[in-house]
């Protein structure tokens, strides 16, 4: 407790903006970690669930917060004061009580609102639907609320990882932190399991077991669900870690300690806790009594569990996962059964019953309430995994699992995933890591591996994964190794593809598809080093056709037995390009099989809840799509690694960098939290479509961005850069935050890119320094576009690329304004409106911070624009009304209000004058009104004058010939008769009845005329209506 | 701000608390009326914002209400502060906070204070972006504001004895709207508004309908749609009440553009009545078809003119100048020698334009003329070979009588 204490106030020293929203979080969860202790867990984890609320609501993220926000906030507070405090105390126990206390007068504030949904409203908008939809939707509603639990949790878990970092815990702090992060997993349970007893009329034996706290407590056996849903979730290789850590953290405080050391600690506390949540619940609703019981299982179990994933687990996953894993590989086969639930057995009885009871939908509860832990870690490393993950609500327990079975598996997998953030965890892991007396075994593996690069880890991974391969055991221990390796981006990736399918056949089909996927990036090795967030997705394979492919995986749970090992000895047989990648993609199979059967357990048991279709699918998917990517990707895949690698190396290297890495941790945070929130179906459906939309180039972007070796300061910057985006799409979904309080000039890339010469590509993702030109180098490229002899297309792609350079690294000068200037004026000369307007609202942008440039001639443009173009009297008003004096007094402005003028009145006489006499550019943005205004002309003239008009005069009225009649020369008339045949022409095409008077002078039959004038199509008109677009003159152009 | 006792200061908002709660309890809209204006810087409003400044925990009072109560202390004493910013946020929740409860009224007595919510917020919006434009920065409440009312009006919009009220919002979204220059947002209320079968326009409180007859006629003064402006803004100007002289002159600023603009003429005394000084010059200039005048009018009060809107329609005036101008001319023709009259040198036009300083050659005026024709403000043709304007000999000069210009 006093570590998260201590962690909330590290992360908030660094990040302003963060340090709020983790305050509170971190307070709670240090109230809720004491509260553990003290309360056997029922109340910590209504209390962390409180707490876990608050968080989000606030940080702001979404403005749900509703009744509770305020009360929330308060007691977040106090909590955090009282975290302070814990953090000064020592003794984990007392800072317990002293945690429940304070909480307690927070909680009792909770119950006052009467919010129908206490839980609800905690702050979780998801949490709040599932809840009321449960009826219809158990289970994907639980799934909802799981992941926004998760998130939450996720969040404090990352501010925890920091504390830790910064805060070396001795063994018994270390614990009590654990028994918080339990509290934080607890909640998510007891949702889940909220919804389980909603959704689950038949098991009434869950309901039971989940009801009695005592039992969960005294068996253990919650925390032993706990497990089983990590392990389950986890795929093996989690559960192995989980095992390897939690057990030994376990014993010190595994379930039958747990239990008894927290009863004990605070039993009494625990049970007047206890009350108060039944009573809250009883007067929110009925229904939530099962739902407080189940929180109240759901915290004992949550010491158990996040004894595990939070403390070792989590933050130090990469570096005690791993320690896990070798040293538990062996005395937790047993635990890895325990994923394939009947083998698994071992772990506790408490996870049989589990597992009886729920069966698949057990699992997936179980699955979430670890995911939460598992994700949050995950998430705070790669936030824009975390996006699309937590997009999919349904898909995040499945994904979770899978997350979570990467991190924990293996360090240097869990580094590909996480991305940026991993580093930082990397970090807190090793910190911690001398902390804790009981990881320490783990450690001393764990460190080296989260240290080395992932070869090492894969080494690591691989004799568990032998060892456990031995017995079914170790199959499932391998699988989860391998599940383990898969990035989350990836499960991310499956989701997406999965979300897509509309019944099962459909969805079998991807599963399939995506198994190859999967597989191949495996044997590619580009698993993890592909960039899963952009990779396009398959199209939707006939779901026929990829029966065959899904069968394996979907077949059964059963199966999975079968198949686990049949897939496992493939993975042992394939070639090992790389030891990771071979890992991982047995890893991947094994999941794959595992997720296939619970996958179908799901299905069957509940196909009406698409929730939990989805994670299911997902957890599939995911397996199957790691093998596929790994085919495609597998040029990819090996920069996202070193990336990684380089930004772990930093971190591990300057642990004293805490800032960074804190506020990027804070930021991923404060995003999960975000996202949690905004988590709700339709978001997520949106969401993912907008991913979708550039998927492509965003991977190519990536994969420059990861080719590139990029120093660490540039590697920090860029995950900043990419969570400051993700924050900002954040606030874009919540719309009610603020984006002030990110700290845009630290996030501002600095270019180092020194070619002048640059094509322009539509950015999608995070601007890459190293393709970005400086400003010196701008200005050259400005002089050569210039300067250049090439085509306007050329010369306007080398212009936006400019453009995009300056506005990536936020360059507002007069090279701004120089740069936006020659591209509106070259724009204007070749008649490109819609890039001329494009400049021209960013010069009314830059002129009006003042900056200086051409600014008059560039408002006498837009003055033209309006008036020709536009035709809308409101604006030109008001940029009339603009106008300043000073303005009115420029020459060029004068010319586009007296042009303005005479379109208003039609004075064709006075237009063409105007016309001739034009400053600038103006000429061509009159060009474009010439045609109506002769048309117009014409028609007056035909109707006014009679018997007939000399064309002489229209022609020299109308601007066909030059009406400086005093300078003559033999030149002037062949213009004149050029100018002259021109009328006649245009006079003929528009319909107009010439005749010849006696005088041999063509005139014009205004009588006839009148009623016979029409305007001709235009001979280049295209489809759609841009010339510019058409394609001969665009290839003519290209190739000129 | 007077330093209160603790004692006076807990009275005073107790006091208004038991108000509102009676008010509500009564359901009588009147009474929360004047507790709701807090921009009214009523006596009672100051003294209560002065017993929250001194009674600091003044949430602890409220025991119904706290949503909607809470925020409207905040903003009452922010307000009181000088914080103009803040005093619009809390508005803007309590604001949101009533909404939610109103929803549930069936009656409409509560539309009494929710018209002084939304006109408060309205104020308050402007005031907060002032606020922020002093300060720098981006003026963005109003916005808001009018998104919120938006959903006010989405509240009251449908079918119901709500609907009453519907008119009343749309008219502060119009306020809004124009100022904010972001009129195209009218549209799918005036939609809203006008395709509803069920509710007929005329139940609409009249002053409401004054308003929204009023926005609608600039709104159609801006499409140069002046038949239409015209019916609207006589419609408001009929049924204004002749009392509130601020809004009659409001109207007229528009419906006497409009009016010239289809040929007929307001009284100078009207002119003189309503301080529409502006106006002065251009119907002289129309009266003497002096060209001169015209333009100088129009530039002296080219700001003003711009900003209300009118400025262009104003300009087009000049074709029917011209026309005036013309027919001076016939009318001196006819005078000396009638049998010649309809034959109009342009020669002459040319000279007569000269005299006004208008600086024009041949062929310009021959445009002019060329146009007046086509527009038909002129009867006749132009023969280009003698330069000569041959005038028809039936009503050379037709009027508008009440139609536009050709256009």
């Amino acid at each position: 407790m006093m570590n998260q204490g201590v962690n909330t106030q590290t992360i908030s020293s660094l990040d302003p903006n963060s340090l709020e929203n983790r305050y509170a979080v971190d307070a709670s969860k240090g109230q809720t970690s004491p509260y553990l202790p003290s309360t056997t867990g029922s109340e910590a984890a209504s209390w962390t669930m409180s707490t876990v609320d608050y968080r989000p609501s606030d940080n702001g993220h979404l403005s749900n917060a509703t009744y509770h926000h305020e009360q929330h906030v308060d007691s977040s507070t106090i909590n955090v004061q009282e975290g302070v405090n814990a953090t000064s105390l020592a003794s984990s126990s007392n800072h317990g009580t002293t945690n429940v206390n304070q909480e307690y007068n927070g909680y009792a504030s909770y119950p006052t609102p009467t919010d129908p949904y206490g839980y609800g409203s905690t702050g979780y908008p998801g949490y709040y639907n599932g809840y009321q939809q449960q009826p219809n939707y158990s289970f994907t509603q639980p799934v909802g609320a799981y992941q926004s639990t998760s998130e939450s949790y996720q969040s404090t878990s990352g501010s925890y990882q920091n504390t830790s970092g910064s805060y070396q815990h001795t063994s018994a702090s270390y614990p009590n932190t654990s028994g918080a992060y339990q509290n934080t997993g607890a909640p998510y349970q007891p949702l889940s399991s909220f919804q389980n007893a909603g959704s689950y009329a038949g098991p009434a034996s869950y309901s039971s077991t989940y009801y009695n706290p005592a039992d969960y407590q005294t068996t253990g056996g919650y925390p032993s669900n706990g497990y089983s849903n990590q392990t389950t979730s986890w795929n093996d290789a989690n559960y192995a870690n989980y095992a390897s850590h939690q057990y030994p953290n376990y014993t010190s405080d595994t379930t039958s300690a747990y239990s008894s050391s927290n009863t004990a600690t605070t039993s009494l506390h625990y049970q007047q806790h206890y009350k108060q949540w039944a009573e809250y619940y009883s007067q929110t609703e009925v229904s939530c009594a099962p739902g407080t019981e189940n929180l109240s299982v759901s915290s004992t179990s949550n010491p158990a569990c996040p004894a595990p994933a939070v403390s070792g687990g989590y933050p130090t996953s990469t570096s005690q996962p791993q320690p896990t894993f070798t040293s538990s590989w062996g005395a937790d086969s047993s635990s890895s059964q325990m994923p394939s639930l009947q083998t698994g057995a071992a772990v506790c009885g408490a996870h049989d019953s589990y597992w009886k009871h729920g069966s698949s939908s057990f699992q997936d509860h179980h699955g979430s309430p670890m995911q939460p832990q598992f994700q949050k870690p995950v998430d705070s490393k790669s936030f824009y995994d975390t996006f699309q993950d937590q997009q999919k609500t349904a898909s995040s327990q499945g994904s979770n699992s899978q997350y979570h079975a990467s991190n924990q598996v293996t360090p240097s997998y869990q580094e590909p995933s996480q991305t940026f953030p991993s580093a930082d965890t990397r970090r807190v892991s090793k910190l911690q890591i001398p902390t804790n007396p009981r990881i320490a075994s783990n450690l001393t593996l764990g460190l080296p591996k989260t240290d080395k690069d992932s070869s090492t880890t894969s080494v690591a991974a691989k004799p568990a994964y032998i060892s456990v391969s031995v017995p079914k055991p170790n199959d499932a221990a391998s699988s989860i190794l391998k599940s383990g390796m898969f990035p989350k981006s990836l499960r991310g990736y499956v989701e997406r593809a999965l979300a897509r399918c509309k019944d099962d056949t459909q969805v079998a089909a991807c599963q399939g598809v995506m198994k190859e996927i999967i597989t191949n990036a495996t044997a590619d090795g580009s698993l993890h080093t592909r960039d899963w967030d952009t990779e396009p997705l398959f199209p939707l394979p006939n779901a026929d056709v990829v029966k065959d492919l899904q069968s394996p995986a979907l077949v059964t749970s059963l199966p999975k037995y079968k198949r686990s090992p049949s897939r496992r000895s493939k993975s042992r047989w394939e070639p090992l390009p790389e030891e990771k990648s071979v890992d991982k993609v047995a890893s991947g199979i094994n999941d794959t099989v595992r997720f296939g059967g619970w996958l179908h357990v799901d299905e069957n048991d509940t196909k009406s809840i698409i929730g939990n279709h989805e994670s299911k699918e997902d957890g599939l998917g995911n397996i199957k799509f790691p093998l596929f990517e790994k085919k495609s990707a597998s040029k990819i895949v090996q920069r996202p690694v070193k990336r990684h690698r380089l930004v772990n190396g930093l971190n591990a290297a300057d642990s004293s960098d805490a800032s960074d890495s804190d506020k990027e941790q804070s930021l991923t945070a404060y995003y999960s939290s975000s996202m949690a929130l905004a988590d709700t179906p339709d978001e997520r459906k949106r969401r993912e479509h907008r991913s979708k939309r550039f998927e492509r180039i965003q991977g190519h972007r990536s994969q420059i961005n990861h080719f590139k070796p990029q120093s660490a300061g540039s590697g920090n910057l860029y995950t900043r850069r990419a969570s400051a985006l993700v924050l900002s799409k954040n606030f874009e979904d919540g719309g009610s935050r603020a984006v002030e309080d990110i700290d845009w000039d630290a996030l501002t890339v600095k270019g180092t890119c020194q070619e002048i010469e640059k094509r322009y590509l539509r950015l999608t993702s995070a601007p890459d320094p190293s393709t970005v030109r400086p400003e010196e180098v701008l200005e050259q490229a400005l002089q050569m576009v210039q300067n250049s002899q090439k085509n306007y297309l050329y010369k306007c792609d080398q212009l936006k690329s400019i453009r995009q350079d300056l506005t990536v690294q936020r360059i507002r000068n007069q090279l701004t304004v120089k740069v936006y200037e020659t591209h509106a004026r070259l724009a204007l000369e070749v008649g490109d409106l819609p890039e001329y307007n494009q400049c021209q609202s960013q010069l009314k942008i830059l002129y009006a911070e003042g900056i200086e440039g051409c600014h008059m001639e560039f408002s006498a443009y837009n003055l033209l624009c309006v008036i020709l173009h536009s035709n809308n009297y409101r604006e030109l008003l008001s940029s009339m009304s603009r106008l300043s004096d000073e303005a009115k007094k420029d020459k060029a402005v004068k010319h586009a209000l007296a042009v303005r003028a005479a379109v208003t009145s039609e004075n064709y006489v006075l237009f063409f004058r105007l016309y001739k006499a034009a400053p600038n550019l103006n000429t061509c943005l009159m060009d474009l009104y010439v045609e109506k205004m002769r048309y117009k002309a014409v028609n007056c003239m035909s109707r006014s004058y009679r018997p007939t008009v000399p064309v002489s005069y229209i022609a020299q009225v109308l601007g066909f010939t030059i009406v400086a009649p005093t300078s003559k020369g033999s030149d002037e008339k062949e213009k004149d008769s050029d100018g002259l045949e021109e009328c006649i022409e245009w006079l003929k095409a528009h319909g107009a009845c010439l005749v010849t008077d006696n005088n041999g002078e063509m005139q014009l039959d205004a009588k006839v005329s009148s009623s016979s004038l029409y305007m001709p199509e235009p001979e280049d008109a295209v489809a759609h209506g841009d010339p510019s677009l058409d394609v001969n003159v665009f290839l003519t152009r290209t190739s000129s | 701000m007077s330093h209160l006792r603790m004692g006076e200061a807990h009275r005073r908002i107790t006091e208004y608390l038991n108000r509102f709660y009676d008010g509500v309890s009564s359901q009588d809209g009147a009474s929360l009326r004047e507790l709701l204006s807090l921009s009214s810087n009523s006596n009672y409003l100051l003294s209560v914002a002065d017993a929250l400044d001194t009674f600091q925990d003044a949430n602890r009072l409220i025991d119904n209400f706290s949503d909607f109560l809470g925020p409207l202390f905040r903003s009452l004493h922010s307000l009181r502060l000088n914080n103009l910013l803040d005093s619009y946020t809390n508005f803007e929740k309590a604001a949101n906070a009533f909404i939610q409860e109103f929803r549930n009224w069936e009656w409409t007595w509560a539309l009494d204070p929710l018209f002084v919510i939304v006109y408060q917020l309205r104020v308050l919006a402007e005031r907060a972006d002032r606020e922020l434009a002093s300060n720098g920065k981006s003026p963005e409440k109003l916005k808001a504001a009018g998104s919120f009312l938006m959903k006010v009006f989405g509240v009251l919009a449908g079918k119901g004895p709500k609907r009453v009220g519907a008119l009343y919002v749309t008219c502060q979204l119009f306020k809004i709207y124009f100022k904010l220059g972001t009129v195209h947002l009218c549209r799918s209320v005036i939609r809203s508004i006008e395709t509803a079968k069920i509710f007929d326009f005329e139940e609409f409180p009249e002053g409401d309908k004054v308003t929204y007859m009023y926005y609608t006629g600039r709104l159609e003064v801006f499409n140069e749609n002046f038949p239409a402006a015209d019916h609207k803004l006589s419609n408001a100007l009929m049924h204004c009440n002749p009392c509130s002289e601020a809004n009659i002159r409001m109207i007229l600023k528009y419906l006497i553009p409009v009016k010239l603009s289809i040929g007929i003429l307001p009284n100078d005394w009207l002119l003189k009545k309503y301080n529409l000084v502006e106006y002065r010059n251009v119907v002289q200039a129309l009266r003497k078809g002096d060209l001169r005048l015209l333009r100088h009018a129009l530039q002296e009060h080219e700001h003003q003119l711009l900003r209300s809107g009118v400025y262009l329609v104003l300009e087009k005036l000049e074709l029917q100048v011209y026309q005036r101008l013309f027919k001076k001319i016939y009318i001196i023709q006819k005078q000396r020698d009638p049998t010649k009259a309809h034959q109009m040198k342009l020669e002459v036009i040319v000279k007569a334009l000269t005299w006004l300083e208008m600086d024009m050659d041949v062929d310009e005026v021959e445009c002019i003329v060329s146009i007046l024709i086509y527009k038909n403000l002129v009867k006749g043709y132009f023969a280009h070979k003698s330069k000569v304007v041959v005038l028809s000999k039936q009503d050379p000069f037709p009027k508008l009588n009440g139609k536009p210009v050709n256009s």
